[in-house]
């Protein structure tokens, strides 16, 4: 009940709190402390437990059970915000199960989802002319799984379901790409199935760009059909491009692999057009 | 480069920087040896027996596939050329042979025009899909489920294509040629598959013509090549009988044609 209070009186110390704990880089040292409620507690109610309270709140505390209001949680030694914490009791856990609450690393680095690589990935696709194929020497599936969200609510806006169908063409086009770049590159092909879906997914942002586009364009006309050639050609570029410099497949056979890339985009953009 | 390809078919080979990723261990060793190792370590699961037995079988029915994929740009065009205008070919049909270890091998395609491909026919099978979903799509009967059942009625058709040419030789006493030179062969019918879809997207009447010419020139195609390379290895020598199969082969193209060029959402025409 005080922590519900605490919260409605410093919403703004609170949020902040919790995005200093779901982003690990808006961090400095200075602000890695967790916000502490100020020093005008009811402290009268508390008083008499105290010392039942302590060693309750030493082993919760090493135990870390939920995330819930992290700002009621108090490095000092404010007793009336842990104990109206109504969390179950951990007796007989006086050993605490791994870190400490503060030590554990925060969740989108736990889950892998590093948001500014992703979003430096998806400026680099946008030029189509310069490809950058440093940023994406480490694969991950979120981006790609972002673009393919977004496309599916597109499609969703204009009153088509695909979700299931779109996860389906992207595997079926995942395995057909790496089977072919690495019997194409023979023994020299490297391509693993994760890196292929990551480049596949990623480039797949001219296809989620077209899907928004067409929401505003009549159906079956010449434009949807021009400049769906023109984000298809695009997605085929930079697909080729980076897959030749990220895998070491031969350069004589860009042309190949690319006529593979353009079907698997026209594919896709089929979806967007009809 | 190439002369190394042909040295030690089958060895995988780890990626020289494996990354930290849970795919990354199922699959590790692209190349020639991921089908023959991913093969061998299901089968010795399925079949209980010992690696290098189950390793061998699947040699002898799937003869390395990264043979059929030494390609380059040069190579795909010229065989298109031969496979849509096979009169045109002036040269002659049959494969240059090597003798590599002591055996006599075929040379790669790079090398000779007359060698089978497998990425022709899958880029082929693939254009005909995109192809036909476009032509549903300006008929304004596109639909996704509709795209997946033409990918698996051409999936249907070549291996209806195969199993006639595997009938053709197993009617003549041999089936000793390698599965997958005929899934290739087999697999060439569908660029004429997609001139003749192409032709009916942009313009109705052209199909009528288009369609019975790439049919024809497909079944020249398919009648020259069984003749020279096929029934090389074949025992007996009935002259009538051949001419008879190698004629039925080319009728055989028409239905198959009629049947999967008319792009409609149901099954059976």
């Amino acid at each position: 009940m005080t922590c519900y209070f605490y919260l409605r009186q410093n919403k703004l110390k609170s949020l902040h709190a919790l995005l200093n704990y779901l982003q690990p880089w808006r961090r400095n040292s200075t602000s890695r402390r967790w916000y502490s409620p100020p020093a005008e507690t009811p402290a009268s109610e508390p008083e008499p437990r105290t010392s039942a309270a302590s060693p309750r709140r030493r082993s919760r505390r090493s135990a870390s059970p939920t995330l819930a209001s992290p700002s009621c949680r108090s490095t000092s030694g404010s007793a009336a915000a842990s104990t109206s914490f109504s969390a179950p009791q951990f007796a007989g856990n006086t050993i605490g199960i791994g870190s400490s609450f503060e030590d554990e690393p925060p969740l989108l680095e736990e889950l892998g989802i590093n948001t500014r690589q992703i979003w430096s990935k998806t400026v680099s696709i946008i030029n189509p002319f310069r490809v950058n194929p440093d940023l994406h020497e480490d694969a991950d599936l979120s981006g790609p799984f972002l673009f393919l969200l977004s496309f599916g609510l597109f499609q969703l806006l204009a009153g088509k379901l695909h979700f299931g169908i779109i996860l389906g063409w992207v595997t079926m086009a995942a395995l057909f790409l790496y089977v072919v770049f690495n019997m194409l590159a023979g023994r020299n092909g490297n391509l693993d199935l994760y890196r292929c879906v990551s480049l596949i997914g990623y480039c797949m942002l001219p296809m989620v760009i077209l899907s928004a586009i067409a929401l505003f364009l009549p159906q079956g006309g010449v434009g949807i059909l021009v400049i769906a050639g023109v984000f298809v050609i695009w997605s085929t570029r930079v697909c080729t491009r980076l897959l030749v410099e990220l895998a070491s497949c031969g350069d004589e056979h860009r042309g190949l692999i690319a006529y593979a890339c353009f079907l698997i985009y026209t594919l896709f953009s089929l979806l967007v057009i009809f | 480069m190439y002369d190394s390809l042909g040295a030690q078919p089958g060895l995988p080979r780890p990626p020289p920087n494996p990354q930290p990723n849970p795919f990354g261990n199922a699959f590790v060793g692209a190349g020639s040896g991921l089908i023959r190792g991913g093969l061998g370590a299901y089968g010795e699961k399925i079949l209980g027996s010992s690696s290098e037995y189950v390793q061998s079988n699947i040699s002898r029915y799937f003869s390395d596939p990264q043979y059929y994929f030494q390609v380059n740009d040069h190579y795909v065009r010229n065989k298109l050329k031969v496979v849509l205008f096979p009169f045109l070919h002036r040269g002659h049909w049959s494969r240059i042979t090597e003798p590599v270890g002591g055996r006599l091998s075929y040379k790669p395609p790079i090398y000779d025009i007359n060698a089978p491909d497998l990425y022709i026919p899958l880029m082929a099978f693939g254009t005909y899909v995109v192809l036909a979903g476009i032509s549903l799509g300006l008929h304004g009967k596109f639909s996704p489920e509709a795209l997946n059942w033409l990918f698996f009625k051409g999936l249907v058709g070549w291996f209806l294509q195969v199993s006639l040419l595997k009938m053709t030789l197993f009617s003549l006493g041999s089936g000793e040629a390698p599965l997958l030179d005929i899934v290739a062969y087999a697999g060439y019918t569908f660029t004429g598959m997609c001139i003749a879809v192409l032709g009916k997207i942009t313009w109705n009447y052209s199909y009528y013509f288009l369609m019975p010419w790439t049919c024809l020139c497909m079944g020249v195609f398919l009648v020259k090549t069984m003749k020279r390379v096929l029934f090389v290895e074949v025992r007996s020598y009935d002259s009538s009988r051949h001419h008879y199969l190698l004629l039925f082969i080319a009728l055989a193209q028409f239905p198959l044609f009629l049947w999967l060029c008319n792009i409609t959402v149901n099954w059976l025409f």
